[in-house]
């Protein structure tokens, strides 16, 4: 190779790297520069994951699981737990993921509250969202069960594992076999298996329903939706994660 | 020279522009963790706990991706992050349309089922086009106006 030629090819890749350098990449040559800022930046965004990431393992389901204490019975599509002297109503679907978000959020405090006897929770399963599972009609079938659990003295453990078990809304949801299973599970006694067999309560869960609907009180923007909490007959913002303390302390 | 010039200044609209998104569209996911997670889950791709870590880690990401790009530190890396996460909003979103579910992105806040009528995927791959062109630019061409690159660079 002659003195011209290495002088030519040298004068290229200065141009080369003068053009990266324009476009704000440092060339390799040049030393590690941008490695620097590459690392800070890379290094914040695996910290942000890393720690929002770990805090959620550590706060998933940590201390004793309160265990319900108090009794509950049904009429007609509405369940009433406890006895307290305020009453909180509460409209779910079983198939409705922000119902699941509502259980998995304040399912404890109710519990507790509802121990303690300070609150009456009135769960008025409602089946809104039929239409959504393929074939239709899970939402009538899970809540109609649910009414099942209370006579076979369940019904606190049944509905909070139909919320744990929440299938996916483009899926047939859970089978007959399976809502009876879970019952069988948690020791549900009597008739139950017939009782959810039988679709016992599916006209009830639609009355239900239809009320609810109807009822311009629990309408929110102009329509009804789930969950809706009410608190001695007042809707109350859930989004709010103190709106049960307040409804406590008055 | 001033055609560097130029193409600077047009960097730096795309930076401070992706910035703009993933500030819109963190924030509102942060304010509302149950929303965030009821649309993250409607996507129907990951078990509970994946449902849970993303829909947790999501909105303080992209925040993080918002301010690394408001401060241009490290920003083609910052666009890297950003065109692969925008990559894989472009999947869930076509993996939903392609498997019939009606759901909303998501995107900015919000989220879940719809009504089948009431989808809009077209828009919603659209949208996320000319933000990964955006992202695109300050990979290919990271050097931008007022950027913390250039000074501890």
């Amino acid at each position: 190779m002659g003195g011209a030629s290495r002088a030519e090819k040298r004068r290229k890749q200065e141009a080369a790297e003068a053009r990266l350098r324009a476009a704000g990449i440092t060339p390799k040559a040049q030393g590690g520069d941008t490695k620097r800022t590459t690392f800070i930046a890379v290094a914040v965004l695996a910290v942000v994951a890393l720690v929002v990431g770990v805090t959620v393992l550590l706060t998933r389901d940590t201390g004793e699981p309160v265990v319900p204490t108090y009794t509950a019975t049904a009429e007609g599509g509405v369940v009433t737990a406890g006895s307290g002297p305020i009453v909180v109503d509460v409209y779910s679907d079983y198939l409705c993921p922000a119902c699941e978000r509502f259980e998995e959020r304040y399912g404890e405090e109710l519990t507790t509250a509802l121990n303690n006897g300070q609150i009456t929770v009135r769960y008025h399963l409602v089946a809104i969202l039929d239409e959504r599972s393929d074939p239709p009609g899970y939402s009538t079938r899970a809540a109609a069960a649910a009414l099942c659990s209370v006579p076979a003295g369940i019904f606190p453990a049944y509905h909070e594992r139909l919320f744990d078990e929440q299938p996916s809304e483009s899926g047939a949801g859970l089978s007959d076999e399976r809502l009876v299973a879970i019952g069988t599970e948690l020791g549900a006694g009597g008739d139950f298996a017939a009782c959810v067999t039988g679709e016992a309560n599916e006209d009830a869960v639609t009355a239900e329903t239809e009320a609810a609907v109807a009822n311009p009180a629990l309408r929110r923007n102009g329509s009804f939706g789930t969950p809706t909490v009410t608190v001695d007959g007042a809707l109350v913002e859930v989004n709010d994660p103190g709106w049960l303390q307040n409804a406590i302390t008055g | 020279m001033r055609r560097d010039r130029l193409l600077d200044v047009v960097g730096t609209l795309a930076r401070l522009g992706l910035a703009a998104v993933w500030l819109a569209s963190g924030v509102p996911k942060a304010l509302d963790p149950d929303q965030t997670y009821v649309a993250v889950r409607a996507y129907d791709v990951l078990p509970p706990l994946g449902v849970e870590l993303v829909a947790a880690m999501l909105p303080w990401v992209e925040i993080a991706l918002a301010v690394l790009l408001l401060l241009g530190l490290g920003t083609r890396a910052v666009a890297v992050a950003s065109a692969l996460l925008l990559l894989a909003f472009v999947a869930g979103v076509t993996q939903a349309w392609v498997r019939g579910l009606s759901i909303d992105c998501g995107c900015f806040g919000g989220g879940g089922r719809v009504e089948p009528g009431q989808t809009a995927y077209v828009a919603e791959l659209a949208r996320d086009t000319g933000f990964l062109l955006l992202a695109a630019w300050l990979v290919v061409r990271p050097r931008t106006l007022l950027a913390a690159d250039t000074r501890i660079g």
